[in-house]
């Protein structure tokens, strides 16, 4: 054994110190493994930074309430009256006497994507007065909160970023009525940082939607209370057709609708673009072996076994593909991770949000530049180790 | 035996490795058609540079009333107006079942669009006159196995129809409307406007935009402009644009679709012209011996130079071929499945297969044939 370790040593370090000899097919294939980890990569951190986002959005002690079987707010309908209902269940926290609540309408306001200079769609929510206390993660950094009952908005730090057209201090027309930017807000990694904040009611009547509300959030004593307020829900008649469920939730829901498109995309491009660089790693150790060939069957005549001919083929494989996929992921790390970018989320809106690599994804790309390796060293490897030495040398 | 001949036999004496280039050339193709058929998809809409269209200022869902449709259509400068309505249609099952279906006003949409409507004439008729009538592109009538004179249930995930107060809504097929030439649109789904205004219990009366088309195309800026004018400080303020410019911004919301591509399509070009231009090179200087032999025969420096850049050209346009082959493969795989995307070939994906095959065979070859070219026969047959 401890001579078959010592044979395979030595054949590694003769493959390894032989490599700039086949130089350019070597960088060849590993940067095809590295072009290959970095696409996937690339939709994989997208898919995971829109799932971060969506996810992190949501509290366990706040249900959000909407109509059965919309997928996003924007086709759901809650009635004034089933607003008041619900303001009344069990578990709902109190503040000065009433209930932490807030109604909302979302409509679509076009901005100015700065990149493209085009029109993208973005969120404008109406929220009620407890509307800001139920988002804890936000926080007003600039400029104030806007004052009900009046045309004011404050807007998304991360929307702002990425679009033009709602600046602080700025005036805004719409629908012939003038509003004015007072206060931008942060709330990092959520959705929220997307949108447009403006008093419920005022909303409602200036985009001539009178009484009209999309969803309710309602902040629970605690997380526990929520089972008790699904099934108080449930038993009401008047709540029928209306859907309860934690903000976190209804958030991870979205994410996986969200998501599941840049994850096939993802997966789909990855597979490609791995077999072309297994087809480019067999080639390398094809013709490496091939060039080889006197040595490995002087080897084999010297008592060298065919194990460590294999051995030696496929660490060099396997150190190859590792060196293409360290490439990839040091490509990954500058060109895009913590990069923002914006898509089309579940409601039909803009929604900002970063490149996230994580751990899992990470191990991802490295278990797919080792699968390329091993492949791509296991034939190449038997055809080294059974190579009949006594021939290769005749031949030359 | 001619060059081309020897051409193939040299390409293919090490099948192994040949097939490795060719499959991993094969993949860049495939992807490459794949992500300009997406790209076509939803960037390259039919566009007639007469016809324009007029949205809410503040957003395309925001509705306008039905007064601005009469008012547009009567704007100088303005050869037919129609309008059209987002129904928000689904069949069967909300997320795989997903249609885009437009509630239209039939008789003014095909004058707007009378060259994207190729239907027989009672078909046509049908569909102007009965109230329940539905006409579908002929892919998602291949898709669902639906029939002419079939009655077919669509849901709608924003309306409730008043007469059952659920939210689905019975048409009849009447006919289907083939795709139109050179596009790679999958189609849609097109409803009355009378019935669907009738039968919905919010937003009666609204329409969502209004498509038309100008007398000329010169006179597109300043019906705009008269257009958007008009209602200039009113409640439903309107911009115009003309089609083009309407549907570019449209497909940006997606993200920056077209940088995507060029990167992935980009990477996995360099990565094959690297795997392909090495292995060429070292196909080319194991022969080195032949070469000198070849040349001793007789064969010129240029001939020779010839043989291996046709060599690498085939292999480029044997890989590029089965690569567009698998693309429409697996556009027609994702178009069966279901939920998938609906996207044909776009034939234009030609346009840029074609010349870059080329280069890849030329670039590929260029070094080893040079070498070939320049090598001198007492070097070639020396040489171990």
């Amino acid at each position: 054994m401890a001579s078959l370790l010592n044979q395979i040593g030595a054949v590694t370090a003769l493959n390894i110190r032989s490599a700039p000899q086949r130089a350019m097919m070597s960088i060849a294939s590993v940067v095809a493994v590295a072009l290959t980890i970095a696409v996937l990569l690339f939709f994989l951190a997208l898919a995971n930074g829109l799932a971060q986002t969506v996810k992190g959005s949501g509290a366990d002690d706040v249900a959000i309430i909407i109509r059965e079987g919309s997928n996003a707010e924007l086709n759901s309908v809650v009635s004034r009256e089933q607003l008041s209902i619900l303001s009344t269940g069990p578990g709902v926290a109190q503040r000065d006497g009433r209930p932490v609540a807030s109604g909302e309408l979302l409509v679509i306001v076009d901005g100015l994507k700065r990149s493209t200079g085009t029109n993208a769609n973005m969120p404008f929510r109406g929220i009620g007065q407890e509307g800001l206390s139920l988002r804890r993660s936000v926080r007003i950094t600039e400029g104030r909160m806007f004052n009900p009952g009046t045309n004011e908005i404050v807007v998304g730090a991360g929307l702002l970023r990425e679009f033009s057209g709602f600046e602080f201090g700025k005036t805004i027309r719409l629908r012939g009525t003038t509003w004015q930017v007072v206060g931008v807000f942060e709330a990092p990694g959520t959705v929220f940082e997307s949108e447009l904040w403006a008093d419920i009611a005022v909303t409602q009547s200036l985009f001539d939607r009178p009484n009209v509300y999309q969803t309710m959030r309602v902040q629970l004593g605690s997380a526990a209370a929520m089972a008790g307020f699904q099934e108080w829900a449930k038993a009401d008649a008047r709540l029928n057709g209306l859907e309860v469920m934690s903000e976190r939730a209804y958030y991870a829901r979205q994410a996986s609708q969200s998501t599941q498109g840049f994850l096939a995309i993802g997966s789909v491009l990855g597979i490609m673009m791995a077999i072309g660089a297994l087809a480019g790693a067999l080639n390398t150790m094809y013709s490496s072996v091939a060039a080889r060939a006197s040595e490995i069957a002087t080897l084999r005549i010297i008592g060298f076994s065919g194990y460590a001919a294999f051995f030696g083929t496929m660490i060099e494989a396997l150190m190859l593909s590792a060196l293409g996929g360290a490439l990839g992921l040091v490509i990954a790390f500058l060109a895009f991770n913590g990069r923002t970018t914006s898509t089309l989320g579940a409601g039909f809106t803009q929604l900002v949000f970063q490149f996230q690599l994580s751990p899992g994804i990470v191990v991802t790309a490295i278990a797919t530049a080792m699968i390329i390796g091993f492949v791509g060293g296991l034939f190449p490897g038997i055809r080294a180790a059974r190579q009949r030495p006594q021939l290769e040398l005749a031949a030359q | 035996m001619n060059d081309l001949a020897l051409m193939r036999k040299n390409l293919f004496r090490k099948p192994v490795r040949t097939i490795l280039l060719a499959v991993s050339i094969m993949i860049a193709f495939a992807i490459l058609g794949v992500m300009l058929s997406f790209n076509d998809a939803i960037t390259n809409f039919r566009t007639l540079p007469t016809r324009m269209v007029t949205l809410s200022k503040i957003n395309f869902t925001e509705a306008l009333p039905m007064a601005h449709y009469d008012r547009i259509a009567r704007t100088e400068g303005v050869a037919a107006a129609t309008h059209m309505n987002w129904f928000g249609g689904y069949f069967g099952d909300q997320r795989s079942g997903f249609l885009p279906v437009f509630a239209v006003d039939p008789e003014t949409y095909f004058q707007v669009y009378s060259e994207d409507l190729q239907i027989p004439t009672e078909q046509r008729d049908a569909f102007f006159s009965e109230r329940t009538a539905m006409l579908v592109a002929e892919p998602v009538a291949q898709r669902f196995g639906w029939r002419v004179g079939q009655r077919i249930p669509l849901k709608s995930n924003i309306f409730t129809n008043n007469t059952t107060g659920t939210s689905t809504w019975e048409f009849t097929l009447v006919g289907t409307i083939p795709t139109p030439q050179g596009s790679s649109q999958t189609g849609s789904v097109l409803i009355q406007y009378d019935y669907f205004n009738e039968t919905i219990t919010f937003g009666r009366d609204h329409i969502g935009w209004v498509p038309f088309l100008t007398t000329s195309a010169e006179r597109n800026d300043h019906v705009a402009q008269a257009i958007d004018q008009r209602f200039a400080n009113s409640a439903d303020e309107t911009s115009t644009q003309d089609e083009a410019t309407f549907n570019k911004s449209f497909s940006a919301q997606l993200g920056n679709i077209a940088l995507v591509i060029s990167l992935v399509v980009g990477s996995a070009f360099i990565a094959i012209l690297l795997i392909v231009g090495t292995t060429m090179a070292l196909a080319v200087r194991e022969r080195t011996k032949e070469v000198g032999v070849m040349k001793t025969l007789g064969f010129s420096s240029g001939r020779v130079l010839r043989m291996i850049l046709g060599e690498s050209l085939l292999l480029a346009l044997l890989g590029a071929g089965f690569g567009l082959l698998a693309a429409m493969g697996v556009l027609a795989l994702m178009g069966q499945g279901g939920g998938g995307p609906q996207v044909n070939f776009a034939p234009s994906v030609l346009l840029w297969a074609v010349p870059i095959a080329l280069a890849l065979g030329l670039i590929t070859g260029l070094a080893p044939a040079l070498q070939a070219y320049r090598m001198r026969i007492v070097d070639a047959l020396g040489r171990r």
